[in-house]
């Protein structure tokens, strides 16, 4: 069976300066994969150019999702396909509240038109389950939001728009200990043999609730080790420089 | 007589708020002190300007391509002091002016500055202070105009009104056609100290270009009690504490004064009027 | 390769729909005077308004003036008017009346298409005057209402059946000698609308007047005078429009309010003149200890705007609340704003305004923020955003503050800027296409003012704000 999303030899940059340099990597249904790396190792580049962001340019390789090449789809086209990114720093849109966003998503991704009755049920009850205000659906996105409460109103959004591939670029960063706890419930709660995860983290509780298939290590744009979820000790006990090492000494 | 026309905002408004045109002060010595300054491509110069004699002055800069010039201009002139000082900087692609004014004397000050952010990538940051007491009259116009691309300006100026004196600044970021990609950032923040003061700030934007990212912010008031009360609780006297609070909204813009003397040398002499305030 | 969705490219937002507005009626006035401004033009217009003689000799009074005042010094380039061929008064085939089958048939359907007499019986309006040219053809209000002792009436009626509350209020807070438009308004003014509120008396539903003007070439001058007496309260919506022309029609009327000790008064205004309108009005209200001013002004239309409505803010604690959004298109000069005095001690205002410019449009935002030394502890806090949707338009921001004392508080804050790509990547990524993100983004901008509106404004208003993104994607 094909993979659900895979790359292969993905060189993408930004203004002309390559940051992802022939990375290859697949993602199975129903999988949880994690991604390690420094800072600046082309994490958050990865994911935005799985998703299509126009500032990245990508000038070698395929991006493949359910055996099709998505690399000339639009943004949101990739959204109607199941792809779904979790910010790592969500962006503030004033005059647009939580509730408009998420039904206006929500008919866009469905193709027809939202009930708003039983909309508005399910967005109360999943609100509540992650500990969030019910006022907050009435409030400009992400407009004065705490940090946490950006992450659960991207976790929120994962929820209801339940994607095939939910990609999280650090959700659990910065946020306090039942804060992650509470995110971490909300992607155990997404998480099926259906669907798929592909989560950037440096903290490991938030797969306390997941089984993690497997973990990839990104370093300088490649991806340079990849196994399973013992990896994520490894690194954490050791860091990445023994990595490093390891991968110089086996080119 | 009527006073002459010393500076003009770019965009005029209601006569009754008396900020279209700032005027030269009646008595002032019109034989202009002019200073140039040159910075040859890709080099960088550091410079002090200290005006402590009464007059007019006129600096006119020109920073060739890839040229760095950090500037620093003291005015440290006598109480009863009349002063204009006009400054005009030409700024070519990938030049940075860094400009560090502080206006602490004279009994009536009239400065204009016209810095025109010609060349890609260029760039102004304009750091400015004032400080009026006694009768004294401070009446700035500081007008950035960006027309080349990706260009960056930042006007930040803290001040503080003591006695009877009045001020006027108006900052002008300017975004002409073309200037695309380019930043604007303009800030002024002023402590009122007496009642009998007069404030006015006019911070004007103009926008003949979409692709930009203007901003500008002006907060006048009293002191933050908060502050105040935190710093008393302790130990400080009023005063004191008052001193220290305008002490540290001024500091962004003294640190930025490299000779130690000289930032030492205003500093004392800022804290001394204000301590007489 | 990452998709096409350049982030340089530019929005385009359709012109507004105006065919509502535009359409004309025969110009069947039952008499004009001649164009231009004399004192023998004054005369006839007194005359045949039945004048008491105080107001006649105002308006001779205010024409020299007039005369003797030079054009204004900054704003729009104004250039275009000229006065010689300004009929300054029409007077509509039609007398005021009660009652909407009394008014001409083309009148009536013109109120009928903006929607005037049926919002009056949905009972949305608690009384609706109509003005047609220059006289009000329909006013009426709740029977309730008048048995509290509100009035509500035309201006004309006003002068006879309430002379001395009129001659004590009329021009007494905008000076013909204000400035040339002022004198001009005070020297021609013809209909607008008289509201009275007594002490204590909270009018819950809206008035509304309207003002359409018909004739070409032709100014309308209606003044409105309200008065909202202690304690008391009021919405008044004021709405304005009229079909497009080639020659230059001129729009000079004046609003004064008065909202006395611990009153309330919200003004909504929708103006959407057409693109051949000169608009120089003058709006300002004087607000008494406690009271409470709200401005609420959409300015959409007209091919100049000068509009900066005034709140003093004379008694203790009085406040002042101004919404503010301008949409300016191809052929638009609006220079919109807000001025505020603040002239007692505590008192506050909050200025909030958005503005559009697109297709070569200028928008200008222009105030003044004024503390008196009678005003210590005043507080004004200022926020206006600007989006240019392309650079063949301008936008511009002119505040200035005068503040004398030391203890106020006085906050100003601006922006100006583009969509910003980042939005429209985050929105796009929840699978909304690229065209649905702009109009929502758009709206945002511009929702703190729409969610001020009276409803079917609101609704109009997200009407106006109808998307095109330019080009094909992808």
């Amino acid at each position: 069976m094909s993979q659900l999303l895979e790359i292969k030899d993905l060189v993408a940059g930004v203004e002309g300066k390559s940051i992802l340099k022939g990375l290859s990597l697949s993602v199975g249904k129903g999988e949880v994969h994690v991604i390690l790396g420094p800072n600046g190792s082309g994490k958050s580049t990865l994911m935005n150019v799985i998703m299509g962001h126009p500032k990245y340019e990508v000038t070698g390789g395929s991006i493949a999702f359910e055996g099709e090449d998505i690399a000339d789809l639009k943004t949101f086209e990739r959204a109607k396909k199941g792809l779904f990114l979790s910010f790592q720093t969500p962006e503030e849109i004033p005059g647009i509240t939580v509730e408009n966003m998420l039904r206006t998503a929500k008919q866009a991704i469905t193709g027809e038109k939202v009930k708003i009755v039983p909309f508005r049920r399910q967005l109360k009850a999943l609100m509540e389950e992650l500990k969030m205000k019910p006022e907050y659906a009435e409030r400009y996105l992400n407009v004065g939001f705490s940090g946490g409460e950006k992450k659960r109103t991207e976790i929120l959004q994962l929820l209801m728009l339940n994607p095939k591939l939910a990609m999280l670029d650090e959700t659990d960063s910065g946020l306090d200990v039942d804060a992650v706890q509470i995110v971490s419930e909300g992607v155990a709660k997404f998480h099926n043999e259906e669907n798929s995860c592909l989560i950037i983290t440096h903290n490991t509780r938030i797969l306390e609730k997941l089984k993690v298939d497997k973990v990839h290590v990104l370093m300088n744009g490649e991806i340079v080790e990849e196994g399973g979820p013992e990896l994520i000790e490894e690194i954490n006990s050791q860091g990445f420089t023994h990595i490093l090492d390891r991968h110089s000494e086996g080119k | 007589m009527e006073k002459k026309i010393f500076s003009r905002i770019p965009m005029r408004t209601w006569r009754w708020l008396g900020v279209n045109e700032a005027r030269a002060p009646e008595n002032i010595d019109s034989e202009i002190k002019n200073k140039q300054i040159l910075v040859e491509r890709e080099t960088e110069e550091s410079l002090v300007l200290t005006h402590r004699e009464a007059g007019s002055y006129e600096v006119q800069i020109h920073l060739e391509a890839g040229a760095r010039l950090n500037l620093v201009l003291a005015q440290l002139t006598p109480a009863d002091a009349a002063y204009t000082c006009r400054v005009r900087a030409h700024v070519a692609d990938g030049a940075e002016l860094h400009y560090t004014v502080v206006e602490a004397g004279a009994h009536e000050t009239v400065t204009e500055l016209y810095v025109d952010l010609v060349g890609k990538e260029s760039k102004a940051d304009v750091w400015g202070l004032y400080l009026g007491d006694g009768d004294e009259r401070i009446d700035m116009n500081y007008v950035i105009r960006q027309s080349g691309k990706l260009t960056d300006a930042n006007m930040q100026v803290r001040g503080a009104l003591l006695g009877e004196s009045e001020k006027i600044f108006r900052g002008t970021l300017d975004f002409l056609e073309g200037s695309t990609g380019s930043v604007g950032r303009e800030n002024e923040e002023v402590t009122l100290l007496s009642p009998k003061v007069r404030n006015r700030s006019v911070p004007i934007m103009l926008s003949h270009e979409a692709d930009v990212d203007g901003h500008h912010a002006v907060s006048v008031g009293k002191m933050d009690e908060n502050k105040l009360f935190y710093l008393m609780s302790r130990g400080l006297d009023l005063a004191e504490a008052q001193r220290l609070v305008v002490e540290a909204s001024f500091r962004p813009v003294l640190d930025r004064i490299a000779d130690t003397a000289l930032q030492e040398e205003i500093d004392t002499f800022l804290m001394r009027r204000l301590a007489n305030g | 390769m990452a998709e096409e969705f350049s982030p340089k490219k530019k929005t385009y937002v359709e012109d507004i729909e105006r065919t509502l507005y535009d359409i004309r009626d025969e110009d069947r006035s039952a008499y004009k005077t001649h164009s231009g401004l004399t004192k023998d033009i004054i005369l006839d217009i007194s005359k045949r308004k039945h004048d008491p003689e105080w107001m006649t000799e105002f308006r001779l009074k205010a024409l020299e003036t007039y005369n003797s005042m030079p054009l204004p010094t900054w704003g729009p380039d104004i250039s275009e008017l000229n006065m010689d061929e300004i009929v300054t008064y029409v007077q509509p085939d039609a007398k005021m009346t009660g009652n909407w089958q009394e008014v001409p048939e083309d009148i009536k359907n013109t109120f009928d298409r903006l929607g005037i007499p049926e919002a009056e019986q949905k009972q949305s309006l608690a009384g609706v005057g109509a003005q047609y040219d220059s006289e009000v053809v329909y006013h009426s209000i709740q029977e309730d209402l008048v048995k509290q002792g509100v009035i509500y009436t035309d201006m004309e009626t006003a002068l006879w059946e309430h002379g001395d509350i009129v001659r004590e209020y009329f021009m007494t807070l905008v000076p013909p000698k204000d400035h040339k438009f002022t004198a001009l308004h005070g020297a021609v003014w013809s209909g607008g609308s008289f509201v009275y509120v007594p002490e204590g008396v909270h009018v819950e539903i809206p008035l509304q007047s309207y003002f359409r003007l018909n004739a070409a070439g032709a100014g309308q001058f209606e003044h409105t005078l309200i008065i909202v007496e202690k304690d008391a309260s009021l919405h008044f919506i004021e709405g304005c429009s009229a079909p497009k022309y080639n020659v230059t029609n001129l729009h000079a009327g004046c609003v004064e309010l008065f909202v006395k000790e611990g009153a309330r008064l919200r003004y909504s205004t929708i103006e959407n003149w057409s693109r051949n309108m000169m608009n120089l009005n003058t709006k300002r209200a004087i607000v008494e200890k406690d009271g409470i001013i709200e401005w609420v002004s959409g300015s959409f239309g007209s091919h100049v705007s000068c509009l900066y409505p005034c709140s003093i803010l004379h008694g203790e604690n009085a406040r002042c609340e101004f919404t503010g959004v301008t949409f300016a298109s191809k052929g638009q000069n609006l220079d919109t704003g807000a001025s505020v005095i603040h002239a007692a001690p505590h008192t506050s205002a909050n200025i909030n305004t958005r503005t559009i410019s697109k297709a070569g449009g200028a928008a200008t935002y222009r105030s003044a923020v004024k503390v008196t030394r009678n005003a210590p502890f005043a507080k004004c806090s200022v926020n206006c955003e600007s989006l240019m949707l392309d650079s063949e338009s301008r936008s511009d921001t002119l505040p200035v503050m005068d503040i004398e004392g030391d203890e106020a508080d006085i906050g100003h804050e601006a922006k100006i800027g583009r969509i910003s790509d980042e939005a429209i990547f985050y929105l796009t990524s929840r699978g909304i296409d690229e065209e649905e993100a702009r109009a929502m983004i758009v709206r945002g901008f511009v929702e703190p003012i729409a969610k001020e509106l009276p409803l079917e404004y609101a609704v109009e208003m997200n009407n106006l704000v109808n998307i095109e993104l330019e080009g094909t994607m992808g």
